[in-house]
């Protein structure tokens, strides 16, 4: 009787694991490298589609034609009142990456008190390791039909992950240019209108902008390399000095990048489509030059799994050199006493790669209008004076100097830098674009297949 | 003179497994430590001062942290010791299957199978919830409770149930006055494997908690990528206080001993 019992209760447990198992069998993995080919030819169509659907759930507004209602208010709003009565009392769950506690510090103290105190809205924080787990948070959202009530109301997101959530329709659009803040930003200004060359078409919001720096130890090494070049010469000549993270480190693959414009012969080429062809055709002299200098890095040619590692690698003098994608962190990490004093940052006389990172918003959050207002505040000439400075956090911002009124133009101005951080015209005087992301996949499936597996 | 030999060898025990973490308690309060210097040149609070500021939320993350691995390994162990009973002290055709499918949660990485599990909580609406939270820690918690109790189920003599029975002693009793007094210290041991396996849970309470369950591995993950060396091992030290604590106080029952002992010091 008692056997029988135990057995049963045995077969309820057995249940609860087939029931996991088999769950977790059924939908692959997205993987945004693979979307990217497959609906590369239908982008625009996605494009004109979930525009539509953006105004079609709000059936309060019926149907005014687009530009009326951008006039109005963001995203179908009648003004931007509206959406400030709709956001109060709202909380607006934030998943943004969680690594700088000085970023934390600022987002959980004066952003999420300036909502609070002056909108009623609520900030919930939630530092992720990946910007690509909360994608895969909402894509999986998506899947099971949660469709109006989903967990994730705004993501720090760029680059590939964009495309991977405008890909799956994960996003909500229609609503960044209307932001009222949006007036202090340059709307003609490509690296605003286009997010790792795909149009951003009002699906997420500027936030910040980064400029990747070379960075060195000045007491190792006297005057840095000043073009790629040179840079392939000291590593020659400093055998086990040099090393850069393994794709898919973010950090690594924009130095890859780099390596790739000067040895291909110029990014120019590149820009728009991506081309099979093109690539093959002329990618080879970049694995060539990788290959070349790969015997010469740190342990004869070991990656690092990733930028952190090297980080520390260059504070205890293993090696010489380091990167980073924003200019300003050479400086907080010496203040932090990451890195000695000595450190310092410099930019190829060809220029280094610069991008600009957004806020969006997923289709599927039920506080919108929160988060709308959440977007705003980031993009308020307070809230990005904050952010640039070297005390708070030294992020590059994304508003333009002359729309801004004088005297908060002179702030942004007045902002201390860190010796270790370079003044802003040396590095606008340098700067790069970046590829649409289906090149910047295929260049790190290729570094990988051509120099990793080498 | 026996007591005093025990005492060492706990103290040993109890240094051999806090040795390691010497270098993190030193790296959370050094500003500059950089090779070759054994100790560090300057010295800061920051991490601890950031571990404890209101922006890195660590008063909610360790409630929430004690409250889903408390309730998930109490759980896990309601569910798991009928299955260890069976599996510990009954054959049975398919057996080995059995054991296997319960050892799969363990073997099959969590990475692989979360997105399923994530698209099934939602249908059934415990996505972004504590209780969701709870009931997903029973997947990589609940093997090791079966296979921990499954051994002690394997000492077991049944027999001393049949004796409580023909003394008049009813199901219920002879769990509560045979059955729990004899395997107790195993059932510490487990409950404890399951209090620190859901203790360190990142993915599944990330994908099932949607943010709005905020766990210490939360916090503690998104710097141990950073590199920022001073506020990982102040989080780090925080996060492994419990799991010590636990060592300590379930150590006697790691030493061996069982049954009598356990029923005597009660319940």
């Amino acid at each position: 009787m008692k056997k029988k019992i135990f057995t049963l209760l045995f077969v309820g447990l057995m249940t609860i694991f087939m029931t996991a198992c088999a769950g977790a069998i059924a939908p692959p993995a997205p993987d945004g490298a693979e979307d990217t080919h497959a609906e590369d030819s239908d982008s625009h169509d996605d494009t004109e589609m979930a525009e539509d659907d953006a105004h079609g759930d709000d059936e309060d507004h019926g149907d005014e034609d687009m530009a009326d209602a951008d006039m109005m208010g963001p995203a179908g709003y009648e003004s931007w009142d509206a959406v400030l009565a709709e956001a109060e009392g709202q909380t607006v769950n934030w998943f943004m990456w969680g690594g700088a506690d000085n970023i934390n510090a600022w987002v959980n103290g004066p952003v999420a008190e300036t909502l609070l105190a002056d909108y009623g809205v609520t900030l919930n924080m939630v530092p992720i390791n990946d910007t690509a787990e909360a994608v895969n948070k909402v894509l999986a959202e998506k899947e099971a039909g949660q469709d109006d009530n989903g967990s994730v109301d705004m993501v720090w997101i760029n680059g590939a992950n964009f495309l991977t959530m405008r890909q799956g329709d994960l996003l909500f659009g229609g609503w960044s240019e209307g932001l009222p803040n949006y007036a202090f930003v340059d709307a003609s200004d490509p690296s605003v209108q286009n997010d790792f060359g795909t149009p951003v078409d009002g699906y997420e919001s500027p936030y910040g902008k980064a400029q990747f720096v070379m960075i060195y130890d000045s007491a190792d090494v006297e005057t840095p390399p000043a073009t790629i070049p040179e840079l392939v010469e000291w590593i020659k000549a400093n055998p086990g000095k040099f090393t850069y993270p393994a794709a898919p480190d973010f950090t690594g693959n924009a130095f890859v990048r780099h390596i790739c414009y000067e040895a291909t012969g110029g990014y120019e080429q590149f820009l728009g489509e991506f081309d099979q062809a093109l690539f093959d055709e002329k990618f080879g002299a970049c694995w060539d030059l990788l290959n070349e200098i790969e015997p010469f890095l740190w342990r004869e040619g070991e990656y690092p799994e990733s930028d952190a590692r090297i980080k520390d690698l260059l504070a205890n003098g293993e090696v010489h050199f380091d990167m980073d994608y924003n200019p300003g962190s050479a400086g907080n990490l010496i203040e932090d006493g990451v890195y000695p004093d000595t450190v310092r940052t410099f930019v190829f006389e060809t220029g280094t790669i610069a991008n600009t990172h957004f806020v969006g918003i997923p289709y599927n959050s039920p506080n919108k209008a929160g988060a709308m207002v959440l977007a705003n505040v980031l993009l308020s000439p307070e809230a990005q004076l904050q952010k640039a400075d070297p005390a708070v956090w030294g992020d590059l911002p994304v508003l333009d100097p002359a729309l801004m009124s004088e005297a908060d133009a002179a702030a942004f101005d007045a902002l201390p830098r860190h010796p270790a951080t370079l003044s802003t015209a040396e590095l606008s005087a340098n700067r790069l674009p970046e590829l649409q992301a289906d090149w910047t996949t295929a260049i790190e499936q290729g570094w990988i297949e051509n120099v990793l597996e080498n | 003179m026996k007591r005093f030999s025990k005492g060492v060898a706990i103290a040993l025990i109890i240094f051999g497994v806090l040795a390691p973490f010497i270098p993190l308690l030193i790296w959370s309060v050094a500003r500059r430590w950089y090779f070759p210097a054994i100790l560090p040149t300057e010295w800061s609070l920051r991490g601890w001062s950031y571990a404890f500021s209101n922006a890195s939320r660590l008063p909610q993350a360790l409630r929430q942290s004690f409250a889903v691995s408390t309730t998930a390994s109490l759980l896990a162990i309601l569910i798991g010791m009928p299955a260890g009973r069976v599996l510990g002290l009954y054959k049975f055709r398919g057996k080995t299957l059995v054991e296997f499918l319960i050892l799969a949660p363990t073997i099959v990485p969590a990475f692989a199978v979360v997105m399923g599990i994530h698209v099934l909580f939602i249908r059934y609406g415990l996505a972004d919830t504590l209780s969701g939270v709870i009931i997903v820690h029973l997947i990589p918690t609940l093997p090791y409770v079966t296979l921990v109790l499954a051994g002690v189920f394997a000492n077991y003599n049944v027999d001393y149930e049949s004796q409580a029975r023909s003394l008049g002693a009813n199901t219920w009793q002879v769990i509560r006055y045979v059955m729990l007094p004899a395997i107790y210290p195993g059932v510490i041991v487990a409950g404890m494997f399951a209090f620190i396996i859901s203790w360190s849970q990142y993915l599944l309470t990330l994908m099932i908690g949607g943010g709005r369950v905020l766990t210490l591995p939360l916090l503690l993950f998104s710097f141990a990528s950073s590199g920022d060396n001073n506020v990982t091992a102040a989080l780090s030290i925080i996060f492994i206080l419990p799991a010590i604590a636990l060592l300590v106080i379930t150590s006697r029952y790691l030493t061996g001993r069982n049954a009598s002992l356990g029923a005597t010091r009660g319940n």
